[in-house]
């Protein structure tokens, strides 16, 4: 390798290098899912090129907490400037050391957040110019006492990645629940995905219940009440309409019974379209009918196109020299083959006693020198 | 014992790094036999590490197949990149097949012409092909993205024929399979 060839392979790789750093940022956003602060700081590659982000995040919740009763938090985003895509991502932390931080990491469950899953991180696309928003978790406590919240907001802008997370702590203390406080049972999982066209039966379980209004809301629609029989102790169900179009629905609930009346948190339900199914046979005949006709076409090609060769085991004329003339070594082995393969003259007395013609052919020679009885009998 | 997932990530990985190198041999082996490349001495050693690094690939894909579908979230084939991705390693497998099996039978006899060099070269660029575009099918799946999304894909659509004509495409494949071995051995030189 010249000079010139080191100094363009050094140029490729540092242009590679160079490139890799901006490359890694994922501007699309990277999806809800759970995350520690740490991804906040270096998904968008090396944390060291983030900005800080301008956003004011305020943390807020119910006075009254209960262990073991879902509420919500929520979390208001103001002053925002984003990138053109309008991509923003949401982290919901108990600290902010960059690993374990998630509200599941002290003991919080997440059952919902405002986009129908259940993460602590949730991006939302915010429309031009749009400078504020909030997003909010259900998250129910399994312990008693203090909690401190924080809260992160990752997005792009200017060509940068920016972020920013709250610098003290928002503290919610879980409190012991009273006796007879009528509550969804400790065990409830809200349901959080529905199937498009088809009618939801909600199915909740209480404890300390007499009576219970379950209400169901749209986005910027008026709050509707939905039917609700009870099928046993403590048991409800709740019918929502049926989706025409994926979209988030609202539910909350409102129980009635010995102690102070309780209205859980609202509760998102997104409707999917149902999920895809396909004849699996078909499918696996397909592919295996894709292997076999592949590979055999390209066996039928191959051998109609490859020159046939003429070949027998029992054929060694290419070990033979091109001319036995141009070869002094095989001319004498066949003079010496030849000689040899002349018959031995007759004695006087024709052939010896019990001699045949047979042998003296390949004998004769043998017998005139000696070697048998020295050429005499 | 390791997850389904984990063996899945280790077999993919298998998979996609020999038919990586197999497809850029196959690519120097093509500007070599097409003259583009005229070194006579890189010709034995691009042959050698394209159709082992093939064979190795090809042993690694059934693994790699069979785990993939036992880790796939969800019962069974639920998407339709799932049945594409499965199209496209069969079609990657059928390809790889075709190559193994000619330069195994036909031995250098493949290098005779550039007839025959030039399909031995572009299916086994196919096979390499097929084989990357299956893995970028599942980052599409897993991530929601992968690096050939520039190519936009269809990946959502399934071309799904009656079962009657996989049947019948079976048969014909099944029989060209056997008729091209057949001839194959009638001029193999091995014996």
């Amino acid at each position: 390798m010249n000079f010139n060839q080191r100094v363009y392979t050094v140029l490729f790789l540092s242009i590679l290098l160079i490139g890799s750093a901006y490359g890694a940022a994922e501007p699309g956003g990277n999806g809800d899912a759970t995350r520690d602060m740490q991804c906040g700081g270096a998904c968008h590659g090396d944390a060291a090129l983030n900005e800080t982000s301008l956003a004011t995040l305020t943390l807020s919740s119910p006075s009254t907490v209960y262990a073991g009763i879902p509420t919500t938090l929520t979390l208001t985003a103001t002053n925002l400037s984003l990138s053109s895509t309008g991509v923003v991502g949401f982290f919901l932390l108990t600290d902010t050391t960059g690993h374990s931080d998630t509200p599941q990491d002290a003991g919080w469950e997440i059952l919902s957040d405002s986009n129908g899953g259940s993460a602590n991180y949730v991006e939302q696309t915010l429309s031009s110019g749009q400078a504020e928003t909030s997003v909010s978790w259900v998250v129910r406590s399994s312990n008693e006492g203090f909690t401190p919240f924080y809260a992160a907001i990752h997005h792009g802008g200017s060509s940068k990645p920016f972020f920013a997370v709250t610098s003290t702590g928002y503290d919610v203390e879980a409190k012991e629940i009273p006796e007879n406080l009528p509550r969804l049972a400790a065990d409830f999982i809200p349901q959080s995905t529905r199937i498009l066209d088809v009618p939801t039966v909600l199915t909740l379980q209480t404890e300390f219940t007499e009576s219970v209004q379950v209400q169901w809301k749209v986005e910027g629609g008026a709050v509707m009440s939905a039917q609700v029989n009870t099928s046993g102790d403590n048991m409800w169900s709740a019918t929502l309409p049926a989706a025409l179009q994926p979209a988030t629905l609202q539910w909350r609930a409102v129980l009635q019974g010995e102690g102070p009346d309780q209205t859980t948190p609202w509760f998102t339900l997104t409707a999917e379209e149902a999920g895809w199914e396909i004849e699996e046979f078909a499918v696996y005949l397909q592919a295996f009918s894709l292997l076999f006709l592949i590979a055999g076409a390209v066996l039928a090609l191959q051998s109609r196109l490859t020159p046939r060769e003429v070949s027998s085991k029992y054929d060694q004329t290419d070990l033979l020299p091109l001319s036995l003339d141009a070869d002094p070594a095989i001319e004498s082995v066949t003079e010496g083959l030849s000689e040899e393969s002349e018959t031995a003259p007759l004695p006087a007395g024709g052939l010896p006693n019990g001699w045949n013609e047979d042998q003296w052919k390949w004998y004769g020679h043998d017998y005139l020198a000696g070697k048998y009885g020295g050429g005499q009998e | 014992m390791i997850s389904p997932e984990t063996f899945h990530v280790v077999s993919t990985e298998l998979v996609v790094g020999a038919f990586s190198v197999s497809g850029l041999s196959f690519l120097f082996c093509l500007l070599l036999h097409l003259d583009v490349l005229k070194k006579e001495d890189w010709k034995p050693l691009f042959d050698n590490v394209a159709h082992f690094t093939l064979a190795f690939g090809l042993a690694a894909t059934p693994f790699a197949v069979l785990s993939g579908l036992s880790s796939a979230p969800g019962d069974g084939l639920n998407s339709p990149i799932l049945v594409n991705k499965m199209f496209l390693s069969m079609t990657g497998m059928g390809f790889a097949i075709g190559v193994f099996i000619s330069r195994w039978r036909l031995s250098q006899r493949v290098w005779a012409t550039s007839k025959t060099a030039t399909v031995q070269c572009i299916t086994g660029l196919a096979a390499c092909g097929s084989m990357l575009l299956t893995a970028s099918a599942g980052g599409t799946f897993l991530r929601g993205e992968s690096l050939i999304d520039v190519l936009s894909l269809p990946y959502e659509t399934v071309l799904l024929f009656p079962t009657a004509i996989s049947g019948i495409g079976l048969a014909i494949g099944i029989g060209l399979l056997v008729l091209g071995w057949l001839r194959m051995n009638a001029a193999s030189s091995v014996h």
